[in-house]
């Protein structure tokens, strides 16, 4: 049989579109960028963002800024054909688990909202969507393994709704020793879309 | 892949470096190819340009 490159065979379906959060993250993320940056972007989906980064770095810099580079990830065998299209470098794995340091600006739009085990799916884009029962399950442990490929100095932003119980993730950085400041907020219909910065709180000890 | 994402990926189980092979190579980077962990050794694919570091255990479509 003949063998059909498997990057051009993919699911739209399965892969999580650009929507409002999307945009929302995306433009922060163009303003948080610094030259030299090494970024990480966490579950990439279609790479809309990963791409519009790359965008930024290849046209507003010339191509000068040889140091900086984007890196996306996704468990989704879909997105990650989806993002590599978009001329995302992409890596197929859960969270960090392949990944090693380090990175100095990290973005993630998680799967934050709350879902019962009677309203799983059952399929690739509910990695897109499906935060557990308290929407954090995904949240909570990257919350736990960011440290380990976050560059001294380095920043995370974090898409989060008010349906993901905004106080309850800031709480499970702030114990974990992170600083964590609202960069803003936009209401979509009845939720609050809220992207935070999340930082090493470098005097702690 | 290019070639130089290789310093920042590791054994998705044991945290272990990847030794590459590489089966194709075009402009863009590898295309085909396989990373393999040197400490538990287990390999890795890269497909399609994509390295698939998902633990080889579990079964994923």
């Amino acid at each position: 049989m003949k063998k059909i490159p498997l990057s051009v065979i993919f699911d739209p379906d399965q892969v999580y579109q650009p929507e409002t959060d999307t945009y929302l993250l995306l433009d922060v993320a163009l303003k948080e960028f610094r030259s030299g940056d090494r970024i990480l972007e966490i579950g990439t989906g279609s790479g809309y963002i990963a791409a519009g980064i790359m965008g930024l770095i290849q046209s507003q810099l010339e191509g000068n800024d040889e140091s900086s580079f984007v890196v996306g990830t996704d468990i989704n065998p879909h997105a990650v054909r989806c993002a590599r299209e978009k001329g995302v470098e992409v890596v197929r794995t859960r969270l960090f688990d392949g990944l090693r340091g380090s990175f100095d600006l990290i973005v993630f739009n998680p799967p934050y909202l709350p879902t019962l085990d009677e309203e799983k799916i059952d399929d690739w884009l509910e990695y897109a969507l499906d935060g557990g029962p308290d929407g954090r399950a995904v949240l909570s442990r990257f919350a736990k393994e960011v440290g380990m490929v976050l560059a001294p100095g380095g920043r995370v932003l974090l898409l989060i709704s008010s349906l993901t119980g905004e106080e309850a993730v800031i709480e499970n950085f702030t114990k974990l020793s992170y600083k964590v400041e609202i960069v803003t907020k936009r209401r979509v219909f009845d939720e609050e879309l809220i992207v935070l910065r999340i930082r090493k709180n470098e005097s702690f000890n | 892949m290019k070639r130089s994402l290789l310093d920042i990926l590791c054994c998705p189980v044991c945290k272990g470096d990847l030794a590459l092979d590489v089966l194709k190579e075009d402009e863009t980077g590898i295309i085909e190819g396989t990373l393999t962990c040197t400490r538990c050794s287990v390999a890795y694919p890269i497909s399609d340009g994509i390295p698939d570091l998902l633990p080889r255990t579990e079964s994923h479509h």
